[in-house]
């Protein structure tokens, strides 16, 4: 009598767990999207100060400046969909390493306090960005084998989950910075 | 960085004369304890076959006299010897710090701090018996470092009953991280993939002790390590990708149990060796080069963390 009751108590039991672990699942991805946001918005706050330190020195990157100023604007704006600030993001990823390279030619600039220590808090919130990416992609690979294994998909597809896409760069992004359209620009 | 022919100039110019010294002080020692050795045997021999006539049979009575010899005769060789180890210990090894790096310090009977240490949170057991030497601290390049040997038990029960477990000997190594954090990341040797494959990855999350389990993408590095954190993103921060390939490498190059810890902007680094560090021979001659290269090398290793480890990279907003 005993024991039935127990067989039933643990038959009862383990589809809440396998519940209550894919909610879990599911929201640790998106509190970790939660906190990429966060760390890009920091980026974008870091660009107006960024572009007062060089515009004096950096005569011939105008183009360069005023292009990363309006990305930046776009990218906090209510007006743009998801998407294309995901897109934004990318752009201004690639363009801030211009800038950085640009740099190179200014050895004045270089060498700044200013600019200095710009570049140490830009290069440690980039290294951040990576970090949370990489726990992004970590958070989907365990919520993608929860959705995916045996015997969590039973409860996952009553609960419809499907399975996420990972961070991915595009096949754009992945040719190098060419250094000789930077300085061109 | 010096190479071993610069410590082969270095042996045959700076210290053979300090050797030389130390041998004939250790010839002296042996001799002393030749002659004690000899009296306590005679001793031991005589007490046998007094107590053999009295008692008749060999066991248990004979193995007293003898267990009485063997420790009456090692607390005499450790009593004669301070003076020498300690000598050997300021001349010789002080000798080999400096030639390494000018800028470090060495303290023979000094130690890492049993509070330290239990703030690296790296071993969860309070050790009560707790003991290190050779302490060396000193800058090396823009990383301030400081490192011991310790020996860390934890002696449990009383009279019969009494076990004594190690908690940790060997090196234990602390160094000024070159980034900023606030959180917690412990890096420890990963025995329950080793013994149960994919579900270890299961059981290690089962440990409530320490931390969430942070499962990091680096598939050498997860063989080796397991890791615990408080914060998912703070611990990738910390654990870039470069920096698991370098912690995989030094793994590869000590080939000694290795754990580690980042606690409070600084890295704590735990070396397990079986053999005592920086001790010099009694029993057996020092004038060797190998010897010293011995010392050398461990120096060496212990030192190379910072390179290792690439801590003199300063690019982020840490200086």
């Amino acid at each position: 009598m005993y024991i039935a009751i127990m067989i039933i108590a643990a038959l009862l039991l383990i589809p809440i767990l396998i519940y209550n672990s894919l909610v879990g699942r599911k929201n640790q991805v998106l509190n970790v999207f939660g906190t990429i946001d966060a760390l890009l918005k920091k980026r974008y706050d870091l660009i107006p100060n960024l572009v007062a330190t060089v515009k004096g020195y950096m005569r011939h990157e105008r183009t360069l400046l005023a292009e990363v100023t309006e990305m930046r604007a776009k990218a906090i704006s209510d007006r743009t969909s998801d998407d294309e600030k995901v897109e934004l993001d990318n752009k201004v990823t690639k363009i801030l390493s211009r800038i950085m390279l640009a740099v190179e030619n200014y050895p004045d600039l270089k060498a700044g306090e200013n600019f200095m220590h710009l570049q140490r808090t830009l290069t440690e919130l980039e290294e951040q960005i990576s970090a949370a990416r990489r726990a992004y992609n970590a958070a989907v690979t365990d919520y993608n084998n929860a959705v995916e294994m045996f015997p969590t998909n039973v409860v996952a597809s009553i609960m419809n989950y499907k399975r996420r896409k990972f961070f991915e760069i595009s096949e754009k992004e992945r040719e190098s910075v060419d250094a000789g359209k930077s300085f061109s620009a | 960085m010096k190479t071993l022919d610069d410590l082969r100039r270095f042996y045959n110019t700076a210290l053979s004369a300090d050797l030389n010294a130390l041998e004939a002080k250790r010839k002296a020692i042996m001799q002393k304890l030749t002659y004690i050795g000899v009296a306590i045997a005679i001793l031991v021999i005589i007490t046998l076959l007094f107590v053999l006539q009295q008692v008749g049979s060999f066991f248990p009575a004979t193995l007293f006299p003898l267990i009485g010899a063997i420790v009456l005769f090692a607390f005499i060789a450790n009593l004669l010897s301070k003076g020498y180890v300690r000598e050997f210990k300021n001349t010789i090894i002080q000798k080999i710090v400096k030639f390494i790096d000018e800028n470090l310090n060495y303290v023979p009977h000094r130690c890492i701090s049993k509070s330290v240490f239990m703030a690296s949170e790296i071993f969860k057991t309070r050790p009560n018996r707790y003991k290190g030497d050779d302490y060396v601290s000193g800058k090396v390049g823009a990383t301030q470092t400081e490192f011991s040997e310790l020996h860390a038990e934890y002696e449990s029960g009383s009279g019969k009953n009494r076990s004594r477990r190690t908690v940790f000997k060997g090196l234990f190594f602390i160094a000024d991280f070159n980034k900023h954090f606030t959180c917690k990341a412990i890096v420890l040797p990963d025995t329950a993939e080793k013994l149960f494959g994919s579900f270890g990855k299961m059981f290690q999350s089962w440990n409530v002790l320490r931390g969430r389990l942070i499962k990091l993408e680096d598939p050498e590095f997860e063989k080796f390590f397991v890791v615990y954190g408080d914060d998912q993103i703070q611990a990738r921060y910390i654990l870039s990708t470069s920096l698991m390939a370098r912690i995989v490498d030094f793994k590869k190059k000590t080939s000694r149990p290795i754990y580690l810890s980042f606690v409070g902007s600084r890295v704590f680094v735990a070396v397990s060796y079986t053999k005592n560090l920086f001790e010099p021979r009694l029993f057996r001659t020092i004038l060797h080069f190998e010897l010293v290269r011995e010392y050398f090398e461990d120096l060496q290793l212990a030192i190379g963390i910072v390179d290792d480890l690439n801590l003199n990279t300063r690019i982020w907003t840490k200086q």
